[in-house]
């Protein structure tokens, strides 16, 4: 209908005309929540703490007042484009009806999070719940919950029974034969209305059940750390998600019914998304990343404030560095079970060189220190790598052998269960002075960088810019758009990188001046693994506003520049490849000349020096050893990378998932204290997200391959 | 003992090949050669021995006695990488790509082109993308992206991209082991038209399969080998193609030909 409207056919131009007028508000609507997010009467940065820059400036509340304008704009726009009944306008209005659904879905979900969430917690903590609401809340409530709660047990019962039938029937050979009678194939593949009719009523049910824990949440607000109900806010989610629905699903049909050619070259936006997800191993990951953390911020006001977001960043950041390590052994398709016990090992020899000694350095200062425990750790690594390939025997045993031999070391060396701790050798923690000029060159070389980066990405995009510009009458209804488009990314890019040389020339006027040019006494410990706080000026560090009940750990900072080096590496040099290579497919590796046994000697090597430098954090951390220090480490760095999409079977993966990996581990650890549910269900949650991590990035492989 | 070449235009002369697997005997003396710009059909039961004569000219085993000339030089392939920086690629079955890596990764495995940033080295992957596509395309294999992973694509497709890199790669011998036997009529006809663009293109090609029918099409001299024996070489004008079947099944040469074998030398 949509394409006779097009084609200017005056008795299907209903549809039309309604997409159009949908379109229309949809603008207004984007001009009016920029406006009120402007003044103030839509409170939003009430809610987001975080990067907050001072009085009355808000990051966030700056962001979504300019998305809202662009969405408007953009609306406009295509009211403009079906005004004038450009073809190209459909592709555009779809995305566009998608963009909505996604924010009336976002906003739903803000309210039925916290209701679902605060309403299980309050089951919990009260005994009998129905006389509870037929006490306070009152009937209706009472009546939501009744019938919720049959039509769930009924329809989970229904579905178990017919689980259960399935079972029996694949179990029991005689039955298996005789899965075409229609009584048991009804068993085995129900029909698509009876599953249909299963989820309506198991939906209801669900319904029925949040409409009362909205009646009850409603009546006990503040009770928990979990946000208050916002029942009213259901309405503009409403508005948004069905009338956004009602479009896209409008234009999807248009678009569906066009001839055959144009069907396959375009791209509906979910296709879209699908596909350009298919293309990352880490697919999985990033759609986990997104919902944990959007389900964590609509759930509660503390996940995103400054020092939630800096204790689990802090939490993660070690296990972070050895899971990059981790990702590419297994990219090439090996595994290693020590890596706790060469943490143990590396603490603890780091320790023993500042207290009692190294073999032939005597004791030695922190920095020293450190490169001998690292070098430490090599030895380990080649240990583990030099038995590897030199018996041929399965990297699971030979890592589990060297486990739990290294762990003997600690636990020998540390006798009866003491901890080795720096404040019993040494009264003092050690200090080095900073001389400015350290600023000074640090400044510098990021100045350097971002000339580097300019130089490479500005002019490419100036390029593509003006050619956009240039030829914009030939390049259909949308050429001028997408020219202001490009453009408008340049000058965005521009502007970033002009804000970090005014930030690091600030940095270079500060250290660089009489006030900031003196020697700033830091400890040694916190070079490696500080709160960020001990260097610098008190509550500024490099000129940064950082709240001082923040954790913020400088190994946050080593994290993600060791995540940025190895992604490189990975991604970019013919080392990464064969990395992939070795793990994908070892015999054409090594038909193609790829040395396979160094390729792996070197990955065991490499998690084995990050291991050591995470050893080095974790004691800068806390300046004490313990024997069982790193015990079941292997486990948890092996699910972030598997979380973060490698396969454990090789030849697949990324470093960007295993830091999206980590960062899922610690969201998790983190953010379920702040909901408060409780700490022992961490382990419980993390095992149905791997399980779900890689179910999801099965699925997304497997729609790329189709 | 001394070798001394016996074919004076080969590009490959294996003499007096032996190989035990310790008490064993798999190759007992064979003699084994391919000229320049030739198709060698390399025939045999299973279990005849063809696969380690391949084996130990791609270094993958070593030799018990004998010599190896290649381009005329005694040479010694003690690993694979010895005999691919002679210029020997071998396109297995399964062991020509990596599933997982798209196609120009698999393309330029272990020989990237890369560009220099100071002391670092990064993959070039502009000309990674444009010249694995153009090179595909000289030899006939045409492909929509080169970042499509080599895991999507057929059997035939795969085995047409490992002959098309050991033709860009100016590689002097090709081994096709067993390249059509799980491929479909239209594939097969494929890999064997690419498979005559690279003798084109001045390769020799050994072409090691049971199945006799795709190798009579496109071999100019058949090996047949038995028991770790050589029964003989035939030209192509020699025999026809159910006398090459039957000697791979009984392993006796027809009365016709038995002229020609002592000529050639063979062992009795």
């Amino acid at each position: 209908m949509m394409q006779a409207y097009f084609e200017g056919k005056r008795e299907a131009s209903n549809i039309g005309a309604l997409v159009t007028i949908l379109s229309f508000g949809f603008a207004i609507l984007g001009l009016v929540i920029a406006y009120g997010i402007y003044f103030g009467w839509i409170p939003l940065g009430e809610r987001a703490n975080i990067l907050r820059w001072s009085q009355g400036i808000n990051t966030v509340e700056i962001i979504v007042t300019a998305a809202s304008l662009i969405y408007a704009v953009c609306f406009a726009r295509t009211l403009y484009g079906l005004a004038r009944r450009e073809q190209s306008s459909l592709r555009w209005s779809q995305w566009m009806f998608f963009v909505t659904i996604m924010i009336g879905a976002a906003i739903l979900l803000s309210v039925a999070i916290p209701v679902g969430l605060k309403f299980s917690l309050l089951l919990g903590q009260v005994s009998d719940l129905r006389l509870l609401i037929s006490e306070d809340v009152g009937g209706l409530a009472a009546i939501a919950l009744s019938i919720g709660e049959a039509l769930i047990s009924i329809s989970l019962f229904i579905i178990a029974l017919v689980a259960l039938l399935a079972l029996l029937v694949f179990l029991i050979p005689p039955l298996e034969a005789l899965r075409d009678r229609p009584g048991i194939s009804m068993i085995v593949s129900p029909p698509r209305k009876f599953i249909q009719a299963i989820l309506i009523v198991l939906g209801i049910g669900v319904i029925g059940f949040l409409v009362a824990g909205a009646a009850v949440v409603a009546e006990y607000p503040g009770q928990t750390t979990i946000r208050d109900a916002e029942n009213h806010r259901l309405l503009a989610g409403l508005l948004f998600f069905l009338p956004g629905f009602f479009g896209y699903r409008v234009v999807r049909q248009v678009e569906e019914q066009s001839d055959e050619l144009r069907r396959a070259v375009a791209l509906t936006p979910g296709k879209f998304i699908r596909a350009e997800l298919a293309k990352s191993p880490s697919a999985g990951a990033i759609i986990g990343f997104i919902a944990i953390f959007m389900g964590f911020t609509m759930a509660t006001d503390l996940f995103l404030e400054p020092s939630s977001v800096a204790s689990f960043l802090s939490n993660v950041a070690t296990k972070g560095v050895i899971a990059i390590g981790v990702t590419y052994l297994m990219i090439s398709g090996e595994f290693d079970l020590s890596v706790g016990s060469i943490l143990g090992v590396t603490a603890l020899s780091f320790m023993n060189f500042m207290t009692h000694g190294a073999p032939i350095f005597g004791v030695v200062g922190p920095i020293p220190a450190a490169l001998l425990a690292i070098l430490v750790a090599f030895v380990l690594g080649a240990i583990n790598g030099v038995l590897l390939i030199s018996t041929r025997i399965p990297s699971f045993i030979v890592t589990l052998g060297t486990m739990l031999a290294f762990r003997a070391i600690t636990l020998v060396a540390i006798a009866g269960g003491r901890i080795l701790r720096y404040s019993d050798h040494h009264t003092e923690l050690p200090v080095i002075g900073i001389s400015n000029i350290v600023f000074l060159a640090l400044a510098v070389i990021g100045l350097a960088l971002v000339a580097f980066t300019a130089y490479r990405v500005l002019p490419v995009l100036f390029r593509g810019a003006a050619q956009a510009w240039s030829i914009r009458a030939n390049n259909g209804d949308f050429g001028t758009s997408s020219a202001i488009v490009r453009a408008f990314v340049f000058a965005l890019i521009l502007l970033i990188l002009l804000a970090i040389v005014v930030w690091l020339a600030a940095v270079l006027s500060y250290h660089g001046s009489a006030s900031g040019g003196e020697i700033v006494e830091v400890g040694y410990f916190d070079l490696f693994n500080g709160r960020v706080l001990a260097i610098g000026e008190e509550g500024d560090f490099f000129h940064m506003q950082i709240p001082r009940n923040a954790n913020v750990r400088l190994a946050i900072v080593w994290w993600f520049i060791f995540v940025a080096i190895f992604h490189v590496v990975l991604t970019s040099t013919s080392f990464g490849n064969s990395i992939f290579a070795t793990g994908g497919n070892e015999g054409a590796a090594r038909a193609q000349g790829v040395n396979v046994d160094r390729v792996k000697l070197q990955n065991f090597v490499i998690v084995a020096l990050l291991t050591g430098i995470a050893a080095i954090y974790e004691t800068a951390r806390n300046p004490g050893v313990d024997p069982l220090k790193g015990t079941g480490w292997e486990l948890e760095v092996i699910a972030m990378t598997v979380i973060g999409g490698a396969l454990l079977t090789g030849g697949y993966g990324s470093v960007v998932g295993s830091l999206l990996g980590a960062l899922i581990f610690g969201m998790l650890q983190t953010g379920l204290v702040l909901v408060g549910i409780e700490s022992r269900l961490f382990s419980g949650t993390i095992g149905v997200i791997i399980i779900a991590a890689v179910v999801l990035n099965t699925l997304v492989r497997g729609a790329r391959q189709n | 003992m001394e070798y001394k070449q016996k074919n004076d235009n080969a590009l490959v002369d294996m003499i007096d090949i032996h190989k035990y697997f310790g008490s064993v005997q798999v190759l007992r003396g064979i003699d084994f050669h391919v000229d320049r710009q030739e198709i060698v059909g390399l025939l045999g039961d299973n279990g005849a021995g063809k696969s380690t004569l391949i084996k130990v000219l791609t270094g993958y085993h070593s030799l018990t006695r004998g010599q190896i000339f290649f381009d005329d030089e005694a040479v010694r392939i003690n690993s694979p990488h010895d005999a691919r920086e002679l210029g020997i690629e071998t396109v297995h079955q399964d062991l020509a790509l990596v599933p997982l890596m798209s196609i120009a990764r698999n393309f330029w495995l272990g020989q990237e082109p890369t560009y220099e940033v100071g002391p670092f080295r990064f993959l070039d992957k502009k000309k990674m993308a444009s010249e694995s596509i153009r090179a595909l395309a000289d030899v006939g294999i045409h492909i929509r992206d080169s970042e499509e992973t080599v895991g999507n694509m057929s059997g035939g497709e795969r085995q047409s991209v490992a002959i098309g890199r050991a033709v860009y790669f100016g590689k002097k011998l090709l081994i096709l082991d067993e390249p059509t036997s799980a491929l479909s009529v239209g594939e097969t006809q494929k890999v064997l038209d690419y498979t005559i663009a690279a003798k084109e293109k001045g390769m020799s090609v050994i072409f090691i399969t049971h199945n006799i029918r795709h190798v009579y099409e496109v071999a100019d001299r058949f090996t047949i080998i038995e028991r770790g024996h050589k029964l003989g070489d035939f030209h192509k004008s020699e025999v026809s193609e159910n006398e090459v079947a039957d000697m791979i099944v009984t392993g006796q040469i027809p009365e016709r030909l038995r002229l020609f074998d002592e000529e050639e030398g063979e062992v009795a």
